[in-house]
């Protein structure tokens, strides 16, 4: 075995100890100013634990902000999407209509009008009764599918219907709707085609 | 030295030896790694008729078996000593420890391997499949909960900074890898979750881990070898506070495809380490200087006092790259690689060749046989982290600046680079050099002290034959 | 602090609650995600990557691609375009109000105001929603890359290191599969300069049966093997292809938005 007196065995004294000093006060009061400049970059950049906000977003105001929302394209978009959930399962998301559910939007006299008016009605106030759709007589009734969508999302949805599947006619507002809606007072009658007749177009 | 304190060093002999001199190996096997690996850069097309010779199968194996073959049996096996010594008392049940790192260095076997099969889990830092992990897992609890028994037993019933730094560490692995493995191998989340939780694990792995121990290990041999009180008690229960709470909260870097808040809320802790990197700096600072000033020729108490100041520039690489603006600059580049290495060799592992030099013929009872070579050996190793950090710090920041500029075509942003990388492949070679001595000094080690024992057994052996000649 | 299990329990305290924010929180906001739909259609995403391509993410996890390439594209900031899509009935009025606006690479609020301008005067315009930073002018992506993107891949592959550029969107950009395998064999076949190491052990080189093998690749002169032979990629390679053309990350989503253009202007541009 080696020898103990080696350079191994000088230089081992007695285990190290701790001084007792006092922590400066300085470096709590920088921790806390650094806490708080943190807090203030984290209110700025985190977005509140938001899932859907990501860099470079700094909220969720600021990412609502930035979705695209005007032009046409939006408007169809949105009207297709709350068309395919609410009307497409009867009228087909095609505009087709099924045999013995409902008749078909696609070139249909009723939606392709001047005005919106008559058209506006049906999802409003629901339709019953004998009625010719595109060359085929119908005798059945519909809800008021649309009454309960808001003003903007049925006229996304009008809008949609006139200006899809060949149907080339005139986008409709959500001021529109709202003039319509407040004329029918609050529990409008179902409509029948001698009714929608009557009213302008 | 006392007799009880001989006792204490002895104690710990056959755990030590299995674990740093496995270690030793490994820290070979990974440098030479990295230096193939980072050959790929100067001469790519010699690389791919081999699976097993791509980067993407050398540099994690050499991430892998720089961090789990090396630092963490030397930052374990550091730790056994440690609590022995402070705590007055001899290892007891060593056989335990030794069966653990045995184990240990089966699963790394284990792991490397499998990585280069093509079994790798794919995640950063967790590349071991399955069973190289588990064998980890379990060698790492044995190991620990064995520390601490023997840390409970203990004569000498005052703690000393160092035992929180090493208790908190011990505490952390098997957490943050039971967490990890369970959650990314075992029973996968789903979807970014994945790689959320996988920087949580790397970050607390690299940074945290090595962090604590090396800290720790630290915070023992610098009062020591100074001859100086530990400046202070205080400065160092704020320091652990600090750094275990700021530290294990980050790792999501900056522009993650994962809500902001995540993002924002590791860089806000990456920023408040200032504060314990601060305190850290202070109580090294405070504690060497004016001390008896042993000579520091190349010992361990040059290597421990050159990776604290290592510790403190990874640790301000890691704020500086948090910083608002600075972040996105050097985001993806070899800037943070710099600062692994740094972390990894410069700090942590330079802190282990300064503790194992000092510990090793204490606990074995035979000097070093080459200890001319100590000296040598930190030269290279200094000189291989400088230069392989400041290459890539510089080199890092110039990549950031062309990946910024969308009018510099990407190819010039790695052509850029390639200078940087030849200056870093010398830092591999410098520091492949300094492993190098380093294993050759601790297997020496190693064989001498077989030698010995081989010698005692033989001489028992043979001893009753020679009565039996005298009486006859 | 003279007591062992007080340490342990103030550092279970601090681990548990870094446990909670980086590994529950982000489970239990995340970790139930489902499609979503995309902005402006009623399409979903994602789509689960087809057979092929699922393959090839486990080849790309093998091989540590990983190690040189991020699946991330950063975006640094967002602006608005202010297109006129019909001037109206007063066209010089209009034309005259626009050259005194900046309608391009502006806020939102200000694209608002000038919009409410131009419209006041008569005109007709669209909003369009754009991207900015390094990644999305170099065409690495159209936005940032999102949660949603990597909805059901495992293992998912964010990379760290960009030693070669990102691959979110590389299917995108590079549509074409004889692309990326010519590219895998020999990079600098297509690359000029390239560092990529080529990765060859995924083709086969082997002689030219009685007739060409369909999958042959139509290698250019220096990098083709001896006359008579033919390299062919492995079904790994056709995997990994595979995969990286369904690396698209292009719809515009509620947490990414942007305005897609037509296709004529969204054009990939043809460059690694």
């Amino acid at each position: 075995m080696s020898d103990e007196t080696k350079t191994c065995s000088t230089d081992s004294g007695t285990e190290p100890t701790a001084a007792r000093l006092h922590l400066p006060m300085w470096i709590l009061v920088a921790l806390l100013t650094l806490l708080y400049l943190g807090g203030i970059y984290f209110d700025h950049h985190s977005g509140w634990f938001d899932k859907q906000v990501y860099s470079p977003y700094s909220n969720a105001a600021m990412l609502e902000s930035y979705q695209p929302k005007s032009g046409a394209a939006a408007a169809l978009a949105a009207g297709r999407k709350s068309y395919e959930a609410v009307c497409g399962t009867c009228h087909g998301n095609d505009g087709l209509g099924k045999p013995g559910q409902a008749p078909q939007l696609a070139g249909s006299e009723w939606v392709n009008t001047k005005g919106h008016n008559r058209l506006a009605h049906i999802p409003l106030a629901g339709v019953s009764g004998p009625m010719q759709v595109a060359g085929k007589d119908w005798n059945m009734s519909m809800a008021a599918m649309g009454a309960a969508l808001s003003d903007a999302d049925l006229a996304n949805v009008l809008t949609y219907i006139r200006g899809s599947w060949g149907n080339k006619a005139g986008e409709v507002t959500a001021d529109d709707i709202k003039g319509i809606r407040s004329g029918m007072g609050g529990r409008p009658q179902m409509m029948t085609h001698d009714m929608l007749m009557a009213m302008p177009e | 030295m006392t007799v009880n304190e001989k006792q204490i060093d002895t104690s710990c002999r056959v755990p030590l030896l299995v674990l740093f001199g496995g270690a030793a190996l490994w820290l070979v096997v990974g440098s030479v790694l990295a230096l193939v690996a980072s050959l790929t850069f100067h001469m790519p097309d010699k690389f791919g008729d081999c699976p097993w010779g791509t980067y993407g199968h050398l540099q994690p194996a050499a991430d892998d078996a720089l961090l789990y073959g090396f630092c963490i049996p030397a930052g374990l096996g550091v730790l056994l000593w440690i609590f022995a010594r402070i705590g007055q008392t001899p290892l007891r049940g060593a056989m335990v420890p030794v069966v653990a790192a045995h184990l240990w260095h089966l699963g790394v076997l284990a792991g490397l391997v499998g990585i280069f099969v093509g079994d790798s889990t794919g995640f950063a830092w967790l590349e071991f499949p399955r069973g190289g992990s588990a064998l980890l897992f379990f060698a790492y609890l044995l190991l620990g909960l064995w520390a601490l028994m023997n840390f409970s037993g203990r004569n000498e019933r005052g703690m000393f900074p160092s035992h929180w730094f090493l208790i908190a560490a011990l505490f952390v692995f098997p957490w943050i890898y039971s967490t990890a493995n369970i959650l990314l191998v075992g029973w996968p989340v789903r979807g970014v979750v994945q790689a959320i939780i996988a920087w949580w694990f790397g970050n607390n792995l690299v940074f945290l881990w090595t962090s604590l121990v090396g800290i720790g290990a630290a915070f023992y041999f610098l009062p020591k070898f100074s001859g100086r009180p530990l400046h202070s008690y205080y400065y160092a229960l704020f320091a652990f506070w600090t750094l275990l709470l700021f530290g294990s909260m980050r790792g999501v870097p900056v522009g993650a495809p994962v809500p902001a808040w995540l993002p924002a809320l590791s860089a806000m802790n990456s920023l408040f380490l200032i504060v314990p990197v601060i305190a850290i700096a202070i109580i090294g600072w405070k504690t060497v200087r004016g001390g008896a000033g042993r000579e520091c020729k190349g010992g361990s108490f040059c290597m421990i006092k050159f990776s604290f100041v290592a510790f403190i520039l990874s640790a301000l690489l890691l704020v500086t790259s948090a910083c608002p603006h600075f972040s996105r600059l050097t985001q993806f580049t070899w800037f943070g690689a710099a600062q692994t290495q740094l972390q990894l060799y410069g700090f942590f592992a330079i802190t282990m060749f300064g503790a194992i030099y000092h510990i090793l013929p204490r606990a074995v009872g035979i000097e070093f046989a080459f200890p001319k070579l100590i000296r040598v050996q930190h030269w290279f190793a200094m000189a291989g982290i400088i230069l392989f950090v400041v290459s890539l710090v510089i080199g890092g920041v110039v990549q950031g600046l062309k990946l910024q500029d969308p009018n510099v075509a990407f190819a010039d942003s790695t052509k850029a680079m390639l200078p940087f990388l030849r200056a870093s492949t010398m830092g591999l070679l410098f520091m492949l050099v300094a492993n190098l001595l380093f294993t050759l000094n601790v297997i020496a080690l190693i064989f001498a002290w077989k030698w010995s024992v081989a010698k005692t057994v033989f001489a028992f052996l043979i001893s009753p034959l020679a009565k039996t000649e005298v009486k006859a | 602090m003279k007591n062992g299990f007080v340490i342990f329990l103030a550092a279970f305290a601090v681990l548990a609650s870094s446990w909670g924010a980086f590994v529950l929180a982000p489970q239990l906001q995340l970790g139930g995600a489902k499609q979503v739909t995309v902005l402006n259609s009623t399409d979903v995403y994602p789509a689960s990557r087809p057979g092929e391509a699922a393959q090839g993410l486990q080849i790309y996890r093998a091989n540590g691609c990983a190690a040189c390439h991020t699946e991330q594209v950063q975006q640094d900031g967002v602006a608005c375009d202010v297109v006129l899509s019909s001037a109206g009935k007063n066209p010089s009025v209009v034309s005259n109000l626009i050259s005194t606006l900046k309608l391009e690479g502006i806020t939102e609020e200000a694209a608002q105001a000038a919009a409410d301008q131009i419209t006041a005067a008569g005109g007709k315009v669209e909003t369009h929603i754009l991207a900015t930073g390094p990644d999305i002018a170099r065409g690495w992506g159209l936005r940032h890359s999102v949660a949603e993107d990597f909805l059901y891949d495992y293992p998912v592959q964010l990379g760290g290191l960009r030693i070669g550029p990102d691959l979110a969107d590389v299917g995108r950009r590079l549509p074409d599969a004889n692309w990326q395998l010519l590219h895998l064999y020999a990079p600098k076949s297509v690359v000029k300069g390239s560092l990529m190491p080529p990765f060859r052990y995924l083709f086969e080189t082997k002689k030219i049966g009685s007739t060409p093998s369909p999958d042959a690749l139509n290698l250019p002169k220096e990098f083709a093997p001896a006359a008579g032979y033919e390299v062919v990629p492995k079904p790994e390679a056709k995997h990994l292809a595979a995969y990286l053309l369904s690396l698209h990350a292009d719809v515009p989503l509620y947490d990414a938005p942007f305005t897609q253009l037509s296709a004529s202007t969204n054009a990939p541009a043809n460059k690694p």
